[in-house]
């Protein structure tokens, strides 16, 4: 999603800096540089409209939604189409989820058991989305490998990190700087799943990949991609815009 | 000509005849009722099992069982498919939907197994319609009447009336929801089902999980569930690819073992019984046997051949053990209705049990079964021969001289 | 006095009779005796696994903790633990945390209920973990160590070794995780427990919901059954001062591990006295059949200027007699047979794989019996008492006998 998105960004270009400072003392400079540029993107509010298509064993379907965020910690996404299942909607704030049902009219939070679930039915889980933006918290980042186009980041779960993953591994571009494949690895460093990046535009003064592709490597056939259309950061939003009432508003 | 003379030589001592019948008969009563007590004890365990969620059998696809997929469903008419109807062993067929999500009330949430249900074909294989604690079991009226169990009642502060949300994974992939309406709660003493099983209308669930017209399994319920495992077996040579069937011990493995276990001590304890019986019928054949020694040295001085005496005396006593038989099958037979149809109520002490996936009711009660009676009628026409065997051979190896100087 | 003498030989004259009457008394006592204690000590046996994996002999809960199991009724140690240990006869005292999870791994996820233990206490007494060597056990309460059942295992599709992260709700109402290693798997045989069992630290536990030094349930564990009224006493005393708790017996926690031996015990009961019933029987037969065939005897006796009074002592005499060594024989063969089931018992595992499961805990594949020795006293008078009382009607017919028509009796 879009927090997940721009986090892969930013642990890429601390990473990146990283990587062109290389004496000590300069990397301690790298620490402060990074953070100061999550500060950056911590304050960024973005929204777009957005296509999710989903393809399982059993069924195929394509939603229309659209989706509000605020830095790391807070999104909103409400569903357009199809009509059945429009106004359904998502709120996350930190660490909870909650999902508004227009057809019964209620708030449902979703409890720690149910966290594993799929959202909407994708291949990403709700747990994704909690989870998604601490990668640089969980991970000890370095440089696998490099070329003349690309750079290969290795992602090492840290000793003490509730991660589920054994090994993270990006594909970074170099020009323009955006990742273009992260592969997930488990404990035994058997790949699990794919992400990639394409369709690399220019927003405003970013440059990002306007779709994501989800691959479960070990359902061949399943698959979901989230395409971005009409995507505008930076606007006047806050953290009380996203409330539960704002949830349920249609 | 033998079996008049043996008649009548029971008739000539009726006391000792009477004494030695009412034995038999007092014996083989109470054997009776005893059997027939283990067998209600044993007929509530499995019913337990399987008569409050499970069913004695169970059609569904061949792997369901193992993971519960929601994808591997049966079009809803399938038992008409296969003509389960004209089955006539087959008591009760119930179509059922499975789905696992969320129940929710404003305040809190539990996850559940929710069961989608017709009402009245669910209860007839299945019995939480007679472990409601308020409310009423949902009626065919009520298009979204929900029966809960009572711990999740408990745990979400609900009862009769009130609302709830259940949302799961519908299987196109959307977030399948809609509202129930408590309908009624049940209590069977199982955790498992009070604290996590719901009961809501099939139609209901079809559209909740848009599965129009399609079902996970049918449980059904045959008369006797001993014969559950013949009777799926039999079936299951008829069943078209993609459709499996299980009987009640393949799903709860467990009840097997503790029936395994049951019927050993239940051997034991019957072993006990007809030796007790055995020998009290034993003795008294021996001792009216050799009451008549002397008559039989008479008889044999009269020219009475050793067989013939052997012959005699072992038709007195199979003569007897019928008697007793019939008279002893009846008095049990009315001791084991009294207990089939009052029992003996422990409820004041003691509250369901639950074990090996089932839960038993708190009172002991006896059933009716063929074995329970021929059973004690063979072993008792075969004691009374084995009893009577020695003294006759005793009598026929008599001197006659000396037998008739007995006194 | 010479009756009792005659009593005895009476008994003696018809030899096989008495001893097939003997035979049958003595059986029935042996074999009620025996299946008593064999199921007496099954009894046993299945209520100190109970406790031990369960509730404990007593336990302590927040009130109200027991009808609904909910997570958030948990309470303070405040040194609770160590004055319940120090008080006589308690063996262990097991802290527990329940709480309701995601555990998940890089393939699946799935909800389930940590229990937070103290790993070196609960090591000692709880039945799963006995079966696991000392490297699948967890090291301290704080490790990061997980025991988890097979099944469940199998559904995350880990291996022993292998990492997992459980999620769950913190006090502050937000979502914690925290990772875990499984260091052990239990295999109990019982589908329930293999596919839901998790044994983490308490202090772990006590990290995902922020309720570090908190429990949901104190199991005591007391070192033998007979300690239970008097510590459950000195308990609910100690709790005085915390109204909010309570003490409760394993009866009122797991009803269903109560229930069960209650209800087998009453069907027990049934079947005894339907058994000594028929001993019953028999005997009053023998004992009539005796009788009648001495009519005449007893005749010239009363004509010799007995009186009926003698005649009924003696039969009841004769009744002691035969019950009493019933009883002595019967009893001694219920002794040697309680020494077998108690030394060697009946090995199950012929019948049913591994374990099994009776009112939801573990069965020992050897059914082994109790000592009972007041219960196996009490049997045998019962049986010497319905001699005696099987004695009366042949007695009374023996008193009614006149002289006259006993003499022409054949």
């Amino acid at each position: 999603m879009i927090p997940y998105r721009r986090t892969i960004i930013s642990n890429t270009l601390a990473a990146v800096l990283l990587l062109t400072l290389s004496s000590p003392a300069l990397a301690l400079d790298v620490q402060s540089l990074i953070r100061e540029i999550e500060q950056q993107y911590m304050g960024a509010s973005s929204h777009a409209n957005t296509t999710m298509q989903v393809r399982t064993a059993h069924w195929e379907r394509t939603l229309e939604m659209e989706a509000w965020s605020l830095g790391r910690d807070y999104f909103l996404v409400r569903i357009l189409e199809p009509a059945k299942e429009r106004n359904v909607a998502t709120l996350k704030r930190s660490r909870q989820v909650w999902n508004y049902l227009p057809k019964v009219d209620r708030i449902i939070k979703i409890p720690p058991s149910m966290m594993g679930g799929s959202w909407m039915g994708s291949h990403i889980t709700n747990d994704d989305l909690v989870k998604a933006n601490h990668i640089d918290e969980d991970y000890d980042l370095r440089l696998l490998d490099e070329t003349a186009t690309h750079y290969l980041i290795e992602c090492l779960p840290k000793e003490e990190a509730a991660v589920v993953w054994g090994k993270i591994v990006y594909r970074i571009r170099k020009t323009p700087r955006v990742p273009e494949q992260v592969d997930y690895y488990d404990e035994e460093l058997v790949r699990v799943r794919e992400t990639h990046f394409d369709d690399v535009q220019q927003v405003g003064e970013r440059i990002v990949p306007l779709q994501l592709t989800v691959l479960p490597l070990e359902k061949p056939d399943e698959m979901t991609v989230l395409r971005y259309r009409d995507l505008v950061y930076d606007l006047p939003l806050d953290e009380t815009f996203f409330s539960l009432r704002n949830l349920k508003q249609r | 000509m033998l079996l008049t003379l043996a008649f009548r030589n029971l008739w000539r001592n009726q006391r000792r005849t009477l004494l030695t019948l009412s034995a038999m008969v007092i014996s083989a009563a109470l054997l009776i009722l005893a059997l027939g007590v283990f067998s209600g004890m044993f007929r509530d365990m499995l019913a337990s099992a399987t008569e409050q969620y499970y069913g004695h059998l169970v059609i569904a696809h061949p792997e369901y069982h193992l993971r519960r997929d929601l994808f591997a469903h049966l079009p809803d008419d399938i038992a008409d498919q296969l003509a389960l109807q004209r089955e006539a062993e087959i008591t009760g067929q119930s179509p059922r939907l499975r789905s696992f999500g969320l129940l929710s009330r404003p305040e809190t949430s539990q996850p559940v197994e929710l069961l989608g249900i017709i009402p009245e074909l669910e209860q007839q294989v299945t019995s939480l319609q007679h472990q409601l604690t308020s409310g009423h079991y949902p009626s065919a009226k009520e298009h979204n009447g929900a029966l809960i169990g009572q711990g999740l009642a408990r745990k979400m502060k609900v009862k009769p009336g009130d609302e709830l949300v259940f949302v799961t994974q519908a299987a196109d992939g959307s977030i399948g929801n809609d509202l129930l309406i408590v309908s009624g709660i049940f209590a069977t003493g199982d955790s498992r089902h009070d604290n996590n099983l719901v009961l809501a209308p099939l139609l209901w669930l079809q559209q909740v999980l848009v599965l129009p017209e399609r079902i996970h399994e049918v449980a059904m319920v045959v008369a006797d569930p001993m014969t559950a495992a013949r009777i799926a077996d039999r079936l299951a040579t008829d069943l078209p690819e993609g459709v499996g069937i299980l009987d009640w011990g393949d799903l709860l493995p467990e009840m097997r073992e503790v029936i395994a276990a049951y019927d050993v001590s239940r051997m034991i304890v019957v072993a006990i019984l007809y030796m007790a019986t055995g020998l009290g019928i034993l003795n008294t054949f021996f001792m009216s046997v050799m009451e008549r020694t002397r008559e039989f040295g008479i008889l044999m001085a009269q020219g009475m051949r050793p067989w013939t005496v052997r012959g005699l005396v072992l038709l007195e006593t199979l003569l007897l053990g019928c008697i007793a038989l019939v008279i002893g099958v009846f008095c049990g037979a009315v001791m084991t209705l009294y207990m089939q149809q009052v029992g003996i109520d422990l409820s004041g002490y003691i509250t369901p049990v639950t074990y090996a996936g089932g839960t038993i009711l708190p009172r002991l009660h006896a059933v009716f079964e063929a074995g329970n009676f021929l059973v004690p009628a063979g072993m008792l026409l075969l004691i009374s021969l084995f009893a009577g065997f020695l003294p006759a051979n005793r009598a026929a190896r008599l001197d006659p001289v000396v037998a008739v100087r007995d006194l | 006095m010479d009756y009792l003498h005659l009593a005895w030989k009476n008994l003696w004259r018809n030899r096989r009779r008495t001893i097939i009457t003997l035979t049958a008394i003595a059986l029935s006592i042996m074999l009620v005796q025996a299946l008593h204690n064999l199921s007496s000590g099954v009894y046993a046996g299945m209520v100190d696994s109970g406790v031990r994996a369960g509730s404990g002999h007593i336990a302590v809960y927040q009130q109200n903790y027991l009808e609904s199991r909910d997570e958030s009724l948990y309470f303070e140690d405040r040194n609770l633990i160590n004055e319940i240990e120090a008080i006589d006869g308690v063996k262990q005292v097991l802290p527990r945390l329940y709480i309701p999870a995601l555990a998940q791994s890089s393939r699946e996820s799935r909800g389930v209920v940590l229990i937070g233990v103290d790993p070196h206490r609960e090591a000692q007494v709880n039945p799963f973990l006995k079966e696991l060597p000392e490297e699948a056990m967890l090291r301290s309460a704080d490790s990061r160590d997980a025991v988890v059942g097979s099944r469940l295992l199998e559904e995350l599709q880990i291996k022993p070794g292998q990492k997992f992260v459980v999620t769950a709700q913190h006090q502050d109402g937000t979502l914690h995780s925290e990772l875990l290693y499984v260091r052990g798997v239990v295999s109990s045989g019982m589908k329930d427990i293999d596919s839901s069992l998790i044994l983490i630290g308490r202090e772990r536990a006590g990290l995902l919901t922020g309720s570090l030094s908190s429990v949901h349930e104190l199991a005591v564990v007391l070192s033998d059954p007979g300690y239970e009224t008097p510590v459950h006493r000195i308990i609910a005393t100690m709790l005085a001062t915390r109204p909010d708790i309570e003490a409760v017996s394993w009866q009122r926690a797991m009803p269903n591990l109560a229930n069960a031996i209650k209800l087998d015990y009453a069907s027990q009961k049934f079947i005894f006295l339907i058994i000594l019933l028929i001993v019953t029987i028999g005997v009053i037969n023998t004992l009539l059949m005796s009788v009648m065939e001495r009519m005449r005897e007893f005749g010239v006796i009363l004509a010799l200027g007995s009186k009926p009074m003698t005649l009924r002592r003696m039969i009841m005499l004769e009744a002691l007699s035969l019950g009493l060594l019933a009883a002595a024989i019967g009893s001694l063969l219920g002794c040697l047979a309680t020494w077998y089931l108690v030394s060697v018992g009946i090995y199950l595992a012929a019948l049913v794989p591994e374990t099994l499961e009776f009112g939801g805990v573990v069965f020992d594949p050897i059914m082994r019996a109790s000592w009972n020795p007041g219960w196996m006293l009490q049997i045998a008078l019962y049986v010497v008492g319905l001699t005696l009382l099987a004695a009366l009607y042949p007695a009374i017919k023996a008193g009614r006998i006149t002289p006259v028509k006993g003499m022409r009796h054949y």
